[in-house]
């Protein structure tokens, strides 16, 4: 199989048990995997095992991928968004079990995510802007980060997240506003704060 | 149709519009408006400045190294996996076939139900000749009578 098959070739080879195409797959896919998953757990390691854990699930459904419904990438984004809120999910509960076990009342909590908050984006400019959106995006809503991530990063358009989130287009809309503008009040409270 | 200086536009719709996201008729609207009307220009100009802020939000890349340990993993997982399938016999299969045979059958009842009254008709006709389905089941008899006038 060459380097420029398609998706779909890929998608056939895998399902027929050529590893190679299963590689090709990865190479191609797994920059916008993590990164999405990145923007929603926000830790380099666990993203990464994220990732892959969504490629295993990727090839085990495979099968289930409907080529006429939605485009191979956008399926694989919705996968990869869901599993990673999952694990967000999961660390957030780890999380929290652990800081209610080793806090007491009234004393200072920090997100349960501080260490990937904490770590270095000096190359970025803004990065305290960076930095605070990080913190926003964090705190959102389930389906308000899905859309937010899938809409800003991975570039689907509004009608693809709608059908794959299986909602109106007009929640899509409003979900991806009261995103923006939950992030919207905090640079400005940010700004004002400084 | 609204005109462009009928009323401000709301922030849903200005964000909709600096993501690209209006509908082509609602975004020229918008752009003669923007011309014209301060209020929400200046509300535009602070989306598009939030939405370049959030563009600026880069993720650190893993190594290439790291990204091949990963797949030699996932590899692996992969020949376990797909050398399991050779492994299951005939009953995996079997129960696989009724599993997406009812799927089939939940996502297109039209057409199963047709399936399954030609089988009876058939089956009552000719296949079964000495368990005919409507001496097994009384109610089968009808039904039968019932699909012969209607097919």
């Amino acid at each position: 199989m060459t380097s420029a098959a398609s998706d779909e070739e890929l998608v056939e080879g895998t399902l027929g048990g050529d590893e190679h195409a299963f590689t090709q797959l990865f190479d191609r896919y797994r920059n916008p995997v993590y990164s999405t998953v990145y923007r929603i757990i926000q830790n380099t390691e666990e993203a990464q095992d994220a990732t892959q854990e969504i490629f295993i699930k990727l090839y085990r459904s495979l099968s289930v991928w409907k080529r006429e419904k939605a485009k191979f990438s956008t399926w694989l984004y919705r996968l990869a968004a869901n599993h990673a809120i999952d694990c967000w999910r999961a660390r957030r509960r780890r999380a929290e079990s652990q800081i209610s076990g080793e806090t007491g009342d009234g004393d200072f909590v920090e997100s349960p995510l501080g260490e990937a908050i904490r770590s270095p984006y000096q190359e970025v400019a803004g990065r305290e802007e960076v930095d605070e959106i990080r913190r926003c995006v964090d705190f959102l809503p389930e389906l308000q980060k899905r859309v937010f991530v899938l809409r800003y990063f991975n570039e689907l358009k509004l009608e693809e997240i709608a059908d794959l989130e299986e909602c109106s287009l007009g929640t899509v809309k409003t979900s991806l506003f009261r995103a923006t503008q939950t992030i919207r009040k905090a640079l400005r409270r940010y700004r004002g704060a400084r | 149709m609204r005109r462009p200086e009928d009323r401000h536009y709301s922030e849903e719709e200005v964000l909709l519009f600096v993501m690209g996201d209006a509908a082509a008729e609602t975004g020229a609207e918008m752009s003669a408006h923007l011309e014209k009307c301060r209020e929400c220009r200046s509300v535009w100009e602070e989306y598009s400045a939030l939405v370049k802020s959030i563009g600026r939000w880069k993720i650190p890349s893993p190594s290439e190294e790291s990204w091949q340990g990963r797949k030699a993993t996932l590899l692996a997982q992969f020949r376990e996996d797909r050398d399991w399938v050779k492994r299951k016999g005939v009953f995996w299969y079997l129960r696989w076939s009724v599993v997406k045979t009812w799927d089939y059958a939940m996502e297109n009842p039209l057409p199963t139900m047709g399936y399954v009254a030609a089988a009876l008709a058939f089956a009552s006709e000719r296949t079964i000749t000495v368990f005919r389905l409507d001496w097994i089941l009384p109610a089968t008899g009808e039904v039968i009578k019932i699909l012969r006038q209607v097919l």
